[in-house]
């Protein structure tokens, strides 16, 4: 059986588990725009210049 | 969301500029490599176009030192 975890917990950081993955939403939101600007970079600079040819 | 506690255990604080300066390093020191061991990438970061980048300079060869002539002196050419 799953344990119900308690909501309002404050945990030793000093976050509640819904602060805590507010903080992991935002950091995999920018992790993903920042791949996504490197995969263009990349692209860029394999039609722009010789890398791979 | 997968991982979406680890907050609760590790302090954003520490946590987060961790990350991204794993991530920042890391990019630092592959790009730094390649522009070590790519030789294409110097020059075409100094300005060679895509096609004069590829054109990879011999390594110098050493000159060789003048090869010393034996002539004959107008001294001796005139001896009998």
């Amino acid at each position: 059986m799953k344990e119900q975890s308690d909501p309002n917990k404050v945990w030793p950081t000093g976050l509640t588990e819904a602060e805590s993955e507010e903080i992991h939403r935002h950091l995999i939101q920018g992790t993903q725009i920042f791949g996504f600007i490197a995969v263009l970079a990349h692209l860029f600079a394999y039609i722009y210049s010789p890398w791979l040819k | 969301m997968i991982y979406g506690k680890l907050w609760c255990v590790v302090k954003p604080s520490v946590g987060i500029p961790l990350f991204l300066s794993a991530v920042a390093i890391s990019s630092f020191a592959v790009h730094l490599t390649l522009l070590n061991t790519a030789p294409w990438l110097r020059n075409f970061y100094a300005g060679a176009g895509p096609k004069a980048a590829m054109v990879v300079e011999p390594p110098a060869v050493a000159a060789a030192p003048p090869q010393a002539t034996v002539t004959a002196s107008a001294d001796t050419a005139k001896k009998p």
